[in-house]
């Protein structure tokens, strides 16, 4: 019963619908909501020169370079337990309006993505795309159970926690209680 | 006449990188393999084996992977032996949480240092056992 508490708790979290299309606190330590414009960017061609087409086609890390040419790399988008490369490869190049949140924490201030639309005026989507993706690759509706729990539920994660185990000692192995 | 070249050298550096331009170093790390959402905004504890599939998750999902050195210092990974794609990387992972020393490039910008990695020298596998003082994070299974 806690476990299905924490788990509704947890997909809430980044599930609940916005009407204002604006981000909702998460509670994070030294949080700050908030919204500009910005140019989608491949952090890693943007660093080494290493640029390959389309900001590698969602297969790399993708950040926003802000109007004083600050790199902001986006770690987070709203769906559990996911990052932003699904929001953002739509507007590689491009300049949008992302709406999310700062946090601050061992003096590293990191995004997490809510929201976004092209600049100056597309349409709002919320950061949600990678779970439309996963459940097209894995043949499901992105309202099931499965989706909601793509994590537990990814062939690729099952398989890896079938080899390592759980905690990563091995098949079967738990923590001692 | 040393001081005058050494400035005007550093000028010409500073107009050559630009503003936002990362500064690059050559290292050697050794650190735990780490989710680095999770560490940095502390929504769950974040290490070794209490936060194993927690991790691999968080890697399925794209979120960047990271090293934890032994000052911990965080280093997101953009590349692995060669490997660009940086999202959901196979080898990434296989080896969370796992103890590793690789050799590569360091690049520090706004306040966000970044890895490319080049060689993985060595893998200790999982070393930092949590799991019997945390439980498995964040669901208890």
């Amino acid at each position: 019963m806690k476990k299905l508490l924490l788990t509704a708790l947890i997909a809430a979290l980044f599930t609940l619908p916005s009407t204002a299309d604006a981000a909702q606190g998460w509670g994070l330590i030294n949080e700050e909501i908030v919204r500009f414009d910005a140019k989608v960017v491949d952090v890693l061609c943007e660093l080494t020169g290493n640029c390959p087409d389309n900001c590698g086609g969602g297969k790399r890390q993708l950040g926003l370079i802000d109007a004083s040419g600050k790199l902001i790399p986006v770690f987070k988008n709203a769906v559990a337990f996911a990052g932003g490369a699904a929001e953002l490869i739509d507007f590689c190049g491009k300049t949008v309006t992302a709406d999310g949140l700062f946090t601050t924490n061992r003096e590293t201030t990191i995004f997490a993505l809510q929201f976004i639309r092209e600049a100056p005026d597309g349409k709002w989507r919320k950061a949600n795309r990678f779970l439309n993706r996963w459940a097209e690759t894995n043949g499901v509706a992105v309202n099931s159970n499965m989706a909601k729990s793509w994590f537990r539920n990814d062939p690729r994660v099952k398989a890896l926690i079938a080899a390592q185990g759980k905690i990563g000692l091995g098949p079967g192995v738990l923590p001692v209680e | 006449m040393k001081s005058i070249v050494g400035t005007i050298f550093g000028a010409m550096l500073t107009l050559a990188l630009g503003a936002g331009t990362a500064a690059v170093e050559r290292v050697t790390v050794t650190g735990e393999v780490i989710d680095t959402w999770c560490y940095l905004s502390e929504i769950m504890f974040p290490l070794g084996t209490a936060h194993h599939q927690c991790a691999i998750w968080c890697a399925a999902g794209g979120i960047p992977v990271g090293l934890l050195d032994e000052d911990e210092r965080v280093y997101i990974i953009l590349s692995i032996e060669n490997d660009s794609d940086n999202v959901a990387n196979p080898t990434m992972l296989e080896i969370q949480s796992h103890q590793v020393t690789v050799e590569g490039e360091v690049f520090e910008r706004d306040g966000i240092t970044y890895l490319t990695i080049d060689k993985l020298v060595n893998d200790e596998g999982v070393v930092n056992r949590t799991a019997d003082a945390y439980g498995i994070q964040p669901f208890g299974e």
